[in-house]
């Protein structure tokens, strides 16, 4: 991959809904959101609605300790679904950095080294290991392969995505939602979550300060083929505190500096800090079904054409019974 | 020589060291080897003491602490359970004079005013941070910064109790060992431990002219009640309890009592519309205080640890919009923290604008790289502490080999931000009984403060601990009532032996349904023991009739429907079917193994079990009497080789301590939902053993002489006797039997009567009503005994009574099905909140 991209605006309506299918009635529902845009120097939300079915009896919404906002919200009607559905309308520019920061050799953007710039202390909390995110020497050295001695930070950055994206396989198989970064090393394998909490590893590992960051992916279909309703899905990358280019976030999975089409919903420690939908029920028991489905439609495209029946209903792909 | 003679003479050695080591310092004798001052008004009764008074005080204390009932739970893993272990106490105070205490109380309280000005900024603007006073590293770094505490209403105090350990250099000067700021333990154990020595010495308390801690739990309930968001007024506040096997549970619920708070459960709790609600009888009552005795990670299954049953979800949203004030607030753990030691002076002057008065123990913070090559180049000389106590105590890196301090020193490097180096602690050193002497061990004391208008007010005593606290020997240390000293003694006020008393238990005015089923099973338990015994005791009394009379046959084929029965309503089998069983090892295994299912100590032990979850609800004379219960099946336990005769006796001793059980619920419990509920649980299980001692005595024929063993041995184990032979008059007659235990509304002892006994106390329970499943099964179980006739019940098929064994068969379903809807229609167990379900691996190819 090459360096940061150039500018260039986009505007999405994102539709991100979140269904959960219970054997039996649910009594009690509490639930937290962390789904609407993040107002950036790159990106402002223009519409947000959080819609959640049934009514719930009580909901708000907050900023988090980092800056996301967290949406509340509590069920008290029986139900045997529970549907979560935020759209939103959101401006996305590529972000961009000053050449001169990404040109500074890799060393001088450890926080702890840096006390002339002004947010190198909260940054400091960003370079410890976190809930998800342990250090561990694996990945510092697979890191400093690199993150060579006075490399330039955007450089060795890039390098980093590109090799993570080449070594480690796409593999839904390989992973759960709990992976560790330690079973990611020894599989070599994962989905977006767990190259994002890699990276995250590898950087903090360095003694960098690195986000976990959580959103969405507008995906440009094959030639030829229309835009299917439902095939986006959310995403996760990574971001490294680099002084005088605030977070400079890059994509693993795909080998990318965040752009343009990179929305971005909230960043933290981990996923455990911005997790999309989670929650607790009270229930007599039995399983539950969880469909998502995400939909980043760019408002200058055409009406987008119905799903295909292979893939199932609009927004929902069967994930399976999660029990 | 005296006792207290031996210990001044060996305080007065040197110490080993040579002429400059340091000495210990003494907290009773000076330097010169005389008794130092605050001890002065207790010198004339303590040194008569000699080996045999401190043995017989040190006995006192400890029969106090098991009449009262005081544990604490200890747990050897990670998931073995809890095991309570009885309070140790020692039975002489320590004492402490009122200047120097003076000097040390204006230091614990100017520390809680800097911890509340620190816990606000770190969930605020985090000025300490950006200005570099604290390292960030300390603060983010640790586990219990709890993220989902930002945002709370600003004015909101975090800290309202905190606890701070102390101990003493050799010049006698204190020193901070560690602080509690997150939930702390141990005012209800200082509290007891006041009470109990005042008694064990109740001429020392008079005299010493002692600050009392009345006052200061006064003060806390106050500054609980004006911690409400709206105010004190109508306040409700709740002690929020991990549950009866947490380790300190008695704390918690001495405390909760004592201040007159209900102490209840996670599930007790519910968020509705953002705010806190109790469960209660019949609704919810809105909740303004919840004082949390619940670790902030495990509080709130939402927010926090999704897998915490001890939590309420919701309770941090709730917390933030200010419904509810979390005392201490969610995220006050964080100054629970080693690595703030070495940086509390510099934020004390920046926040406070002082001097930190009270210096801690010298300290080394890892993630200072000054601090971490110091604490490497001085490894043996320090203890290796995580800054997070859910990471554990620490090691001594002397006590390690090579390889270990390699490995100690490669984890200081990888994660250096969450190590301290720390001096070994210097402590004082106390006496303490042991073996009938005063020996010295080394001391450390608890104090303890409460928020007080802007201030703090520190509790005038302190929780303190004397001997080596060693994991390994837990034994070995106990705790110790702290004295302070003031003048109230001149103005000729004597404290009052009761001052813990002052503030009456006060049983709250609504009760959730988890304390209910506590009480049902009470009331369940204590009858299936009584019964049991009972039935052990007409065993006993029937084997010595069979001893006496030899070769009987009427006797031994009674005592074999006995034995069987026995195992029959005990449920206990094989047990005493076999004749080839050993008869003495039974019916002993069957008094006193507390493992077996349906033995007397099983039912005691669950019995206790229940009162440990409602013990705010019960009086103290409970606890005494369940302490005597104790003493004797431990006696009996312990007599391994008791004959027959013996462990006759023994049972009665049982039974004695489960007759004033009933004595003392019966004539000291408010008749509120709970008592009734109890009541009811009685009436139920004595139907129950009824029903099941009937069918396996009477169904089955036997001759006329066996029958008439049986029937007296039946008669006997329900206590009938008498009023059988009154009425009667007669020889066995299986009618009269049938008429007296089973039909006879007015014998206490029968089925009908325990079955109106459980319908009037359910009928008294607020929230009851006619139609509900209890009243309808009931009614069913009432109809069957209306129709019953003993004459034509006790009417022989050939030999056995196929028409008694049917109808004892419904009554029992019926009773089963009664304890059943009970439990389903008073109890309705809070349901267990689980995660909305493992998110998706994020899930859809990109490239």
């Amino acid at each position: 991959m090459s360096g940061p991209p150039p500018p260039g605006r986009r505007s999405y309506r994102v539709r991100h809904r979140t269904t959960y299918d219970y054997d039996h009635p649910v009594t009690d529902s509490y639930g937290l959101a962390h789904v609407r845009p993040r107002d950036l120097p790159w990106q402002t939300c223009r519409e947000h609605e959080l819609v959640v079915s049934p009514e719930p009896q009580d909901a708000s919404t907050s900023l988090d300790f980092h800056g996301n906002t967290r949406a509340y919200f509590h069920l008290t009607e029986p139900h045997t679904r529970l549907e979560v559905t935020a759209t939103s309308v959101v401006d996305v520019d590529a972000p961009t950095y000053a050449a001169p920061a990404l040109e500074q050799p890799w060393e001088r953007c450890r926080p702890a080294t840096r006390p002339d710039v002004d947010d190198a202390w909260s940054a400091r909390g960003m370079v410890l290991a976190s809930p998800r995110v342990e250090l561990v020497d694996a990945a510092t050295a697979y890191a400093l392969v690199s993150f060579t001695p006075g490399r330039p930070v955007g450089e060795a950055l890039t390098e980093l995505c590109s090799r993570v994206h080449a070594d480690f396989a796409y593999d839904k198989a390989a992973t759960t939602v709990t992976s560790r970064v330690p079973d990611v090393l020894e599989r070599r394998a994962g989905v977006c979550q767990d190259f994002a909490h890699l990276t995250v590893a590898c950087l903090r590992g360095l003694g960098l300060a690195s986000h976990y960051v959580s959103g969405y992916l507008a995906t440009t279909p094959p030639p030829g083929r229309e835009r299917v309703v439902g095939a986006d899905a959310t995403h996760a990358w990574a971001s490294c505190w680099v002084p005088g280019a605030a977070w400079a976030a890059v994509d693993p999975t795909n080998d990318a500096w965040a752009d343009e089409r990179y929305v971005t919903t909230g960043w933290g420690r981990d996923y455990g800090d911005v997790p999309p939908v989670k929650g607790v029920i009270f229930t007599d028991g039995g399983g539950s079904r969880l469909d998502v489905g995400v939909d980043v439609a760019p408002l200058d495209d055409p009406e987008p054409a119905p799903a295909a029946p292979s893939v199932g209903v609009e927004g929902g792909i069967d994930l399976g019974l999660h029990r | 020589m005296t006792a207290v003679g031996d210990y001044v003479a060996a305080a007065a050695q040197p110490g080993p060291g040579d002429g400059g080591a340091p000495v210990v310092y003494d907290e009773m004798v000076g330097p010169d080897g005389s008794l130092r001052s605050a001890w002065a008004g207790l010198a004339p009764r303590i040194a008569t003491l000699d080996g045999a008074d401190l043995r017989r005080l040190g006995a006192q204390a400890d029969q106090r602490v098991q009449d009262d009932g005081v544990v604490y739970h200890r747990s050897s893993g990670d998931d073995a359970p809890a095991v309570a272990e009885r309070w140790r106490l020692d039975p002489l105070p320590v004492v402490l004079d009122q200047a120097e205490w003076a000097s040390l109380e204006v230091g614990l309280v100017q520390r809680a005013e800097l911890f509340e000005a620190v816990l606000a900024d770190l969930y605020g603007p985090q000025r300490l941070l950006s200005r570099g006073v604290l390292p960030p590293e300390v603060v983010l770094g640790h586990r219990e910064f709890a993220r989902a505490a930002v945002g709370q209403p600003s004015g909101t105090r975090r800290l309202v109790v905190a606890a701070t350990d102390l101990g003493r250099t050799s010049d006698g000067s204190w020193h901070v060992l560690a602080d509690r700021t997150q939930a702390p333990s141990g005012a209800g154990y200082a509290l007891e431990n006041r009470r109990i020595v005042a008694r064990v010495v109740p001429e020392l308390y008079r005299d010493s002219g002692l600050q009392r801690l009345g006052p200061w739990f006064s003060a806390m309930r106050a500054a609980l009640l004006a911690a409400a968001p709206d105010g004190p007024a109508g306040a409700r506040v709740v002690v929020l309890s991990p549950g009866p096997e947490s380790e300190t549970a008695f704390d918690q619920a001495f405390l909760a009592s004592t201040l007159g708070f209900p102490l209840v459960e996670g599930g007790d709790l519910v968020v509705r519309e953002g705010a806190v609600w109790m469960r209660v009888l019949g609704g919810l009552e809105k909740v303004d205080v919840v004082v949390r005795r619940v670790d902030a990670t495990w509080s709130d299954p939402l927010e926090m640890r999704a897998d915490s049953r001890l939590g309420v979800p919701g309770l941090a949203e709730a917390a933030r919009r200010g419904t509810v004030v979390v005392v201490n607030g969610l995220g006050s753990g964080v100054l629970e923290n080693p690595g703030l030691l070495p940086y509390l002076a510099a934020a004390c002057g920046d926040v406070l604008g002082e001097e930190l008065r009270l210096p801690a123990v010298p300290t080394w913070w890892c993630g200072d790289p000054a601090g971490l090559s110091h604490v490497v180049a001085h490894l043996d000389d320090l203890w290796v502490r995580p800054i997070s106590r859910a990471d554990g105590p620490g090691v001594q890196p002397g006590s390690l080999d090579a390889a270990g301090r390699d490995d100690l020193v490669a984890r200081l490097r990888a994660q250096p931000h969450a190590f301290v180096g720390q001096e070994a602690a210097a402590l004082s050193q106390a006496p303490a009984v042991v073996d009938g002497a005063l020996a010295a061990g080394p001391f450390s004391v608890r104090t303890f403060v409460v928020a007080q208008g802007q201030g703090y007010v520190p509790m005038l005593g302190a929780l303190g601990r004397v001997g080596e606290e060693d994991p390994e020997h837990p034994r070995g240390s106990a705790s110790k009532d702290v004295w302070v000293l003031g003048d109230r003694h001149q103005a000729g006020a004597p404290a009052s032996p009761d001052e813990g008393t002052a503030y009456p238990v006060a049983a709250p005015a609504a009760m959730v349904p988890r304390l209910l089923e506590d009480m049902f099973w009470i009331g369940r338990y204590a009858e299936r023991a009584e019964d049991l015994v009972r039935l052990l005791l007409a065993t006993h009394a029937l084997a010595a009739d069979a001893r006496a009379r030899d070769d009987d046959p009427a006797a031994v084929a009674g005592l074999r429907t006995l034995l069987a029965a026995l195992t029959h309503v005990s449920t206990t089998y094989p047990g005493l079917l076999d004749p080839s069983a050993d008869v003495r090892a039974g019916l002993r295994a069957l008094l006193v193994d507390p493992r077996q299912p349906g033995t007397v100590a099983h039912a005691v032990g669950g019995l206790e079990r229940a009162a440990q979850g409602v013990r705010d609800q019960l009086s103290g004379d409970v606890w005494l009497v369940l302490g005597g219960v104790d003493r004797a099946l431990a006696a009996a336990r312990a007599d391994r080789g008791a004959s027959l005769g013996v462990l006759a006796q023994e049972s009665s001793q049982v039974l004695c301590g489960l007759l004033a059980l009933a004595g003392v619920t019966g004539d000291t419990m408010v008749r509120d939902a709970g008592w009734h509920l109890l009541d009811a649980g009685r009436g139920v299980e004595r139907a129950r053993q009824l029903v099941a001692l009937l069918g396996s005595t009477l169904v089955e024929g036997r001759d006329a002489a066996s029958e008439e063993v049986v029937v007296g041995a039946v008669l006997a184990a329900t206590e009938s006797i008498l009023t059988y032979r009154r009425r009667y008059r007669g020889h066995a007659s299986v009618a009269a039997v049938i008429d007296l235990l089973v039909l006879d509304p007015e014998n206490p002892r029968s089925v009908a009567f325990s079955l109106a006994r459980a319908r009037s106390s359910l009928a008294a329970v607020p929230g009851a009503s006619g139609g509900s499943r209890p009243a309808r099964v009931l009614e069913g179980a009432h109809e069957e005994l209306e129709r019953a006739d003993a004459g034509l019940l006790a009417g022989a098929d050939g030999s056995d009574r196929p028409d008694l064994a049917r109808f004892l068969g419904v009554l029992g379903s019926r009773l089963d099905d009664l304890a059943d809807a009970v439990a389903a229609h008073h109890f309705a167990a809070p349901q267990v909140p689980r995660p909305y379900g493992q998110m998706p691996a994020l899930d859809r190819d990109h490239r």
